[in-house]
């Protein structure tokens, strides 16, 4: 199971890379193993802002929906079109290529709310 | 005029026979299949036969499409390794038995039909599809979230949707209208032939009737119809424990799960 040390977890599966003011969420690889072949992700709009752990959209995969929570509130910025041509890249690419959205961040104090690799890692039990 | 829809047989032809006489005996003005014709039974040939021999339209299922393509791989989206193990057997069992004229034809089978009514100086489209359109093996379970399935149905230009895979029927009316204007869609799980799983091991299909009144504005002007109907189960279970098959799908054919 990755779980890339440089990134911040929330316990609903999210991860968030800093990238100074902005940034960028996705779904971890745990969470893509558990939902199995994604076949659509529905994301918000830019311009819509999300509190900490608030529902910011969802994703639908072979058998089930799963809704998506903000690790960190902010406002969105970008979301990744390459998803809709090709949503198993949250399969294949979690931490990359199968990044959700770009967000600028209200407040970096969350980021104490959220759990570093190690600890994310004994959360899901590998 | 009364169409009859009908899917997921997965080799089972004392379920399909019976369908059949069933569905005779109501006349209906057109028949689809909806695809899985094959797997965890021992008549993949025989089900594919009596259905060509009736010349009717029928799309491909997932496990059409993988057989057809002599895969190993029948995009089931199975949960637990057990379940693997024993659609693994299925699998190889179903592809040793296929013959080269029958698996050619699953290999040809369109995914799609999409039929258009024209009533009412309006387009009613009704969509044909195994899993999604989208996906041939999506599972579009009752539960689905509304916004979800609505937006399937709007990508799709589908009025009225019917499917099968789950195995599961049920009729769900959504209302996708803006600015006070309704816009009935109609989705619609048929159910399964030769292997349901809503605790009734009786097999299942679907009646859709459209009459000249039949509307997106009219919820009610489209009717449906489950029909069930008894066949010989014993004698599909025991074929089932008679092969190599795993002796658990012979329990869920009695049971319907």
């Amino acid at each position: 199971m990755n779980i890339p040390t440089e990134l911040y977890y929330s316990k609903e599966h999210t991860w968030l890379k800093i990238e100074s003011d902005i940034g960028i969420i996705g779904i971890t690889d745990f969470a893509q193993s558990e939902l199995g072949e994604i076949v659509y992700v529905d994301l918000p709009n830019n311009g819509y802002t999300f509190k900490q752990h608030e529902v910011f959209g969802s994703v639908e995969a072979l058998k089930t929906v799963s809704d998506l929570f903000m690790p960190i509130s902010g406002k969105v910025i970008e979301t990744n079109k390459a998803l809709l041509k090709d949503p198993t890249l949250v399969n294949n690419e979690p931490f990359t290529n199968g990044w959700m959205m770009k967000i600028e961040i209200e407040s970096k104090e969350e980021l104490s709310n959220l759990l570093p690799a190690a600890e994310y890692q004994k959360t899901i039990g590998v | 005029m009364n169409i009859a829809l009908f899917s997921d047989i997965h080799a089972n032809l004392p379920a399909l026979e019976a369908f059949f006489k069933d569905v005779d005996a109501r006349n209906p003005d057109a028949i689809y299949c909806l695809g899985d014709l094959v797997g965890y039974n021992i008549w993949p040939n025989e089900v594919v036969n009596e259905i060509r021999k009736r010349k009717i339209p029928t799309i491909a299922g997932n496990y059409d499409f993988g057989i057809g393509r002599m895969s190993n791989e029948c995009g089931c989206a199975y949960k637990t390794d057990h379940e693997k193990d024993n659609g693994n057997i299925s699998i190889s069992f179903t592809n040793s038995t296929m013959k080269d004229e029958e698996r050619k034809y699953l290999r040809t089978l369109p995914a799609h039909i999409k039929v258009e009514f024209q009533l009412n100086e309006d387009k009613l489209n009704l969509l044909l599809v195994h899993g999604s359109p989208r996906k041939i093996n999506e599972y579009l379970f009752e539960d689905r979230e509304e916004k979800s399935m609505l937006r399937i149905m709007e990508q799709a230009d589908a009025d009225i949707m019917c499917f099968g895979h789950t195995h599961k029927p049920y009729h769900r009316i959504l209302n996708s209208g803006i600015d006070g204007q309704n816009h009935f869609r109609h989705a619609i799980n048929i159910g399964s032939v030769g292997k349901p799983k809503d605790t009734n091991p009786q097999g299942g299909y679907v009646m859709l009737t459209i009459n000249d009144n039949s509307s997106i504005l009219d919820k009610e002007s489209i009717q449906i119809e489950f029909i069930r109907f008894n066949y010989d189960v014993e004698t599909a279970a025991k074929a089932v424990e008679d092969s190599p098959l795993p002796n658990e799908f012979a329990d869920m054919l009695r049971r319907g799960f």
